[in-house]
């Protein structure tokens, strides 16, 4: 049953690849303006778990809930709007290398076909955030790990999102620049965001402090909400 | 507007990065297209004079030698009141013989040695605009035959019909040969898209991933495929523009063709318009495909 007070919301999902479970009957539930971590080892279901949420896969079985769509039920086309919901950050940044700082974070923008006032208003803004607004001319190659995850945070919180999803977001980063992460997404949840987390370092669950969700072989082992 | 700028931008933007692919696949394309574009020339230049013939047909009534004078006054005036005929003139057996001398005169000596004038007396149709059709033509001339003193009826027919079945010929091929370079004008321009995709599949992952529509993410490679189709049929226009000139100076310097260049004329602005038209439209049908054999799929 789809509980109000969750922002996002698993009620038995499954998902397979070849016939191989990477999410076996998953029951959770996300509650607004919630920091939850999404722990587990590679493999366990955790990326599979943030596709699901931004539409990006169906599951084979159950109902998925982000702000009350049920997302496996989305047409094709309403997708793009629930992505605009929610802001994603990657292990790997997905910076385009050829794009300065700024366009790369006014991305989300331009494609919500935002005027160029609003645009330079909310890059700027995000940039300030996350701290490198000094950077903004730069192309993401100067830049060092830290300083492109920073940026990649700033293009997801951009668009003022209701939920930021982070798949292994200190994964390429030293234990000093992970630190500054977590601290960010503090920051952010504390501006009323909700922010979940997948990671595989028991460190940033250390950092983090916050409820955590074990995933192990496609199911959650630990946690539930 | 910046969307609309950073659409215009990212067109731009993969015309670059692919730049021997996209100035491959213009110059392609534009051949393909001037192949197409000799046959739909040389289509409207034979149907051009078609018209032309069509307009400048004469009919020949020959009247038979016994026709009296009273015979030839009655069907003056019936030709003149039938509505077919817009223009009449009578030849006599005497003025048929001076306009043989007048055009032939090395040639005259043979008739002389006939004795009696062979040449019949006639009357010349021009026929009324409305009746100029091969079909209304053939019926007049088989109902006029059959009338007292006409002897043959002779109009220059075969001629038009033979040039008919030529351009008939010519469209079936114009159009079997558009067909086919068309379809690979849009397997080409498809297949530089389908690089272009493949060069930028890490943006259009993100661009996916920001909440872009299907639609934002396409419209770039639907205008770099009209430009590439726009930029391969203008050149191609500019290709045929410049052979035809040559061949217009070349064909009005040798002497039997002489003025034969006053009658050919290259495609007029509204049709070298739809000709590129043409060209972008099919850019654009090659970016669809690849846009739905790539792209979409792995939306």
């Amino acid at each position: 049953m789809f509980l109000p007070e969750a922002i996002i919301q698993l009620i038995h999902v499954s998902k397979s690849y070849d016939r191989r479970a990477a999410l076996s009957d998953v029951t959770l539930d996300i509650a607004k303006g919630e920091f939850v971590l999404l722990m587990g080892a590679s493999g366990a279901g955790k990326s599979t778990l943030l596709r699901l949420l931004i539409g990006e896969e169906r599951p084979d079985q159950g109902q998925i809930f982000v702000q009350g769509k049920n997302v496996g039920r989305l047409k094709q086309a309403e997708v793009p709007y629930l992505r605009r919901k929610i802001g994603t950050v990657f292990q790997d940044f997905r910076l385009l290398p050829n794009k300065t700082v700024f366009e790369n974070v006014s991305l989300p923008l331009i494609v919500q076909r935002a005027s160029m006032a609003d645009i330079r208003r909310k890059v700027i803004e995000a940039l300030r955030a996350v701290g490198v607004e000094q950077k903004k001319d730069q192309l993401p190659n100067s830049l060092s790990a830290g300083e492109r995850q920073r940026v990649c945070i700033a293009r997801a919180i951009v668009n003022g999102p209701v939920v930021l999803l982070a798949d292994e977001p200190t994964g390429n980063l030293d234990p000093e620049r992970t630190a500054e992460i977590i601290e960010l997404f503090k920051l952010i949840n504390a501006r009323g965001t909700t922010v979940v987390v997948a990671t595989h370092d028991p460190h940033v669950m250390t950092l983090a402090n916050r409820r955590a969700l074990t995933l192990a072989q496609g199911t959650v082992v630990q946690g539930p909400g | 507007m910046r969307w609309l700028w950073y659409l215009v931008r990212e067109a731009y933007a993969n015309l670059r990065t692919n730049r021997m692919t996209t100035i491959v696949a213009i110059v392609t394309t534009a051949f393909m297209l001037a192949c197409v574009g000799i046959f739909l020339l040389s289509y409207v230049n034979l149907r051009n004079a078609a018209n032309w013939l069509q307009e400048d047909i004469k009919i020949i009534v020959y009247l038979d030698d016994a026709v009296s004078q009273e015979e030839v006054q009655r069907l003056r005036e019936r030709l003149r009141a039938d509505r077919l005929v817009a223009a009449l003139r009578y030849i006599s057996k005497e003025e048929a013989l001076g306009e043989f001398r007048a055009q032939f005169p090395t040639d005259f000596h043979l008739l002389e040695g006939l004795g009696e004038n062979p040449l019949p007396a006639s009357f010349v149709v021009t026929p009324a605009p409305d009746f100029r059709s091969p079909e209304a033509v053939a019926r007049w001339a088989e109902r006029v035959g059959g009338m007292a003193g006409v002897a043959k009826i002779d109009y220059n027919q075969e001629w038009i019909d033979a040039l008919a079945e030529v351009i008939r010929y010519l469209e079936v091929t114009a159009i079997a040969v558009g067909a086919i370079l068309s379809a690979a004008a849009v397997t080409v321009i498809g297949n530089t898209i389908r690089l272009a995709l493949f060069a930028r599949r890490e943006e259009v992952e993100i661009l996916r991933l920001v909440g872009a529509t299907g639609a934002f993410i396409r419209i770039p490679y639907l205008l770099e495929g009209a430009v590439l189709g726009g930029a391969g049929s203008a050149l191609a226009l500019g290709m045929l523009k410049a052979g035809f000139e040559v061949f217009r100076h070349h064909i009005g310097s040798v002497g039997r063709f002489h003025g034969f260049e006053e009658l050919v004329s290259f495609f007029p602005l509204s049709v070298s318009s739809a000709f590129v038209a043409v060209g972008m439209g099919l850019g654009v049908v090659g970016s669809m495909i690849s846009l739905l054999r790539v792209g979409e799929r792995r939306r």
